[in-house]
């Protein structure tokens, strides 16, 4: 009788297990590829998640919707002078945050910011356009190395990649310290060090994930992930956001017949 | 921003661009006969370059591969007509071109044969008094807004520093220091009339050497110039980006109409060559990095740029440093 139980158990699991692995393959068959056989990441992808309010769980309140938090582990693991300064930033978030100046969100921030973005990729490159400020990135897949010089700070850091398998694998380097991770405060000095795992789940959904190092505010690496899903809206496409530009664009009227609108302050 | 706040920026600018002037700009190079090499004004004359077949090489989709970094072979913005003429009026006397008009590159105006914006008298007018104020803006609405790090829109992107294309199946990216196009080739509609946008709205396609860019949906805040000409957000343009089967030149030639604006359709042309690696970069026509290659091989590539964020506005007319 246990035997039965056990062998019927066992067929029931060898089946399950060969659907899934025949599921996977199915999956990985219809993953879209570029002429080298690569994953195509070629697309327009957004997240779901509420990870931009905070990444770190936390219930609803004046201005975030509750999240169920995107980091493992849940909690981010600060140096204490540094948890002091993330505490300082999320008492000032509504004037602090970067974000409400429509500067570059940085890496990782923009991939999880609730704004579409734009996937353009050739063997050699990725490129990748954000609605949001309309930044662009380039992660190089072309076997180039970080900078030698090391004094660069770039606001979404110098993208180098490779493959490992299917697995598009980022490291990011590079960094200034002028962007926050989140709407929360969370943030990282120049010194952050991200690696990006980009891997599809199915020819429609990408799983990222992230790990952050920044020996200057975290005691230890940190991850997190997020499932992105691509727009397959009809018609859909990026709308030019130059969100900087609405502090001035009130004077730059239409030219009409009339005249500039005058003195209208 | 408050108005004193303004005017206090506005002169802490202009003391700014003097000091500009003084350190020597490309501005001060005009005032030589524009000299091969020299400044960022290296060509006087414009090349014929015939629309027809495509015999270069091709990208796997079938598109003509016109991959690269690319550059006016003219000057820069100063001026529409003139472009090696400065910007008239300019209060520094090096700025002033001490060559002919004969000696300097033609107008970007290339239909009608005068060289002139064919403009209605107000819209002329309008054009006039931007560029009566441009040198001493008392207004806001005088400072250029690329000086505020708004996109160049179009056309004027191409006669601000070189810029990337690169190309992927139905689309044609271009990157710009400020701001980036991309060009739709799958054949979908133009956005809503009613959504307005500084880069526009482009669609293209393919004609032997030359890609056909139909552009609409403007917002007709972005000047074509420092000289002030413009269009309203009615404009519809119709772009030919003809390459030399080379693959070293091509030619931007832009036909604009707006009749609110404009007595008649005209023509802009803008000659382009292409830079690459037995160029040197030079931080404005070819704006580049030495790639840190495995073998040492010399590669360049494209930095990240920023503006609004980083040196935030530039140059002639600059405005407030971006808030900390």
């Amino acid at each position: 009788m246990r035997n039965r139980i056990f062998i019927s158990r066992l067929g029931a699991s060898i089946v399950a297990a060969s659907l899934a692995i025949s599921a996977q393959a199915v999956a990985k068959a219809k993953l879209p590829r570029l002429a080298n056989g690569r994953p195509d990441f070629s697309g327009i992808w957004q997240t779901t998640s509420a990870a931009d309010y905070d990444l770190e769980p936390h219930a609803t309140r004046s201005d975030a919707p509750p999240g169920p938090g995107i980091v493992e582990g849940n909690v981010i693991p600060y140096l204490p002078a540094a948890l002091a300064q993330k505490q300082k930033n999320f008492a000032a978030r509504n004037a602090d945050d970067p974000r409400l100046k429509c500067w570059t969100l940085g890496t990782p921030r923009g991939i999880y910011y609730p704004e579409p973005f734009e996937v353009l990729q050739r063997a050699s490159d990725l490129t990748i356009v954000f609605q949001f400020g309309q930044s662009v990135r380039t992660i190089w897949t072309n076997d180039t190395l970080h900078p030698k010089v090391t004094d660069n700070e770039f606001y979404l850091g110098d993208s180098r990649g490779h493959w490992e398998g299917d697995t598009l694998v980022v490291d990011v380097t590079d960094f200034n310290e002028e962007t926050w991770l989140d709407r929360a405060g969370n943030f990282h000095s120049s010194q952050l060090h991200v690696v990006e795992r980009w891997k599809f789940l199915d020819e429609n959904t990408v799983e990222y994930r992230a790990t952050l190092e920044d020996p200057n505010v975290f005691s230890k690496p940190w991850t997190i992930e997020v499932i992105l899903d691509r727009h397959r809206e009809k018609n859909f496409q990026l709308i030019e956001n130059y969100c900087f530009t609405r502090d001035f664009d009130q004077y730059y009227p239409v030219p009409t017949q009339t005249g500039p609108a005058r003195d209208k302050e | 921003m408050s108005q004193s706040n303004l005017l206090d920026a506005i002169r802490s600018a202009i003391l700014a661009a003097a000091v500009t002037f003084a350190a020597g700009s490309t501005l001060a190079q005009d005032a030589q006969p524009a000299a091969a090499g020299g400044g960022i004004q290296r060509e006087r004359t414009v090349p014929a370059i015939a629309s027809g077949k495509w015999t270069g090489k091709r990208l796997a989709d079938g598109q003509p591969d016109v991959q690269g970094h690319w550059s006016n072979t003219i000057a820069n913005h100063n001026n529409w007509t003139d472009p090696q003429g400065g910007v008239p009026g300019d209060p520094n006397p090096r700025a002033i071109p001490k060559t002919q008009r004969s000696e300097r590159a033609p107008s970007r105006v290339s239909d009608p044969p005068d060289g002139q914006v064919p403009f209605q008298p107000w819209a002329r007018a309008v054009q006039q008094e931007f560029l009566a104020n441009f040198h001493n803006p008392t207004r806001p609405e005088y400072i250029e807004p690329l000086a505020r790090c708004a996109p160049a829109g179009v056309p004027k992107s191409f006669t601000w520093h070189g810029f990337e294309i690169r190309q992927y199946p139905g689309r044609v990216l271009i990157l710009f220091n400020s701001g980036w196009r991309m060009i739709y080739l799958d054949g979908r509609a133009h956005l809503p009339d009613n959504v307005k946008l500084w880069n526009a709205d482009s669609r293209g396609h393919w004609e032997g050497n030359t890609l056909v860019v139909d552009v609409a949906n403007n917002n007709a805040k972005a000047r074509f110039a420092r000289t002030g000409e413009f269009a309203s957000d009615k404009v519809h343009i119709e772009e030919r980006y003809i390459f030399d089967n080379g693959g070293q030149r091509f030619n931007y030639v832009a036909t604009i109409t707006d009749p609110t604006v404009y007595t008649r359709p005209w023509t802009a042309t803008i000659p382009v060559k292409r830079y690459t690696e037995r160029d040197e970069g030079d931080g404005w026509h070819y704006e580049v990095d030495v790639a840190n290659t495995k073998d040492g091989h010399l590669q360049h590539e494209r930095s990240e740029r920023i503006c609004i964020e980083n040196n935030g506005p530039f140059g002639q007319v600059a405005i407030e440093p971006p808030k900390k």
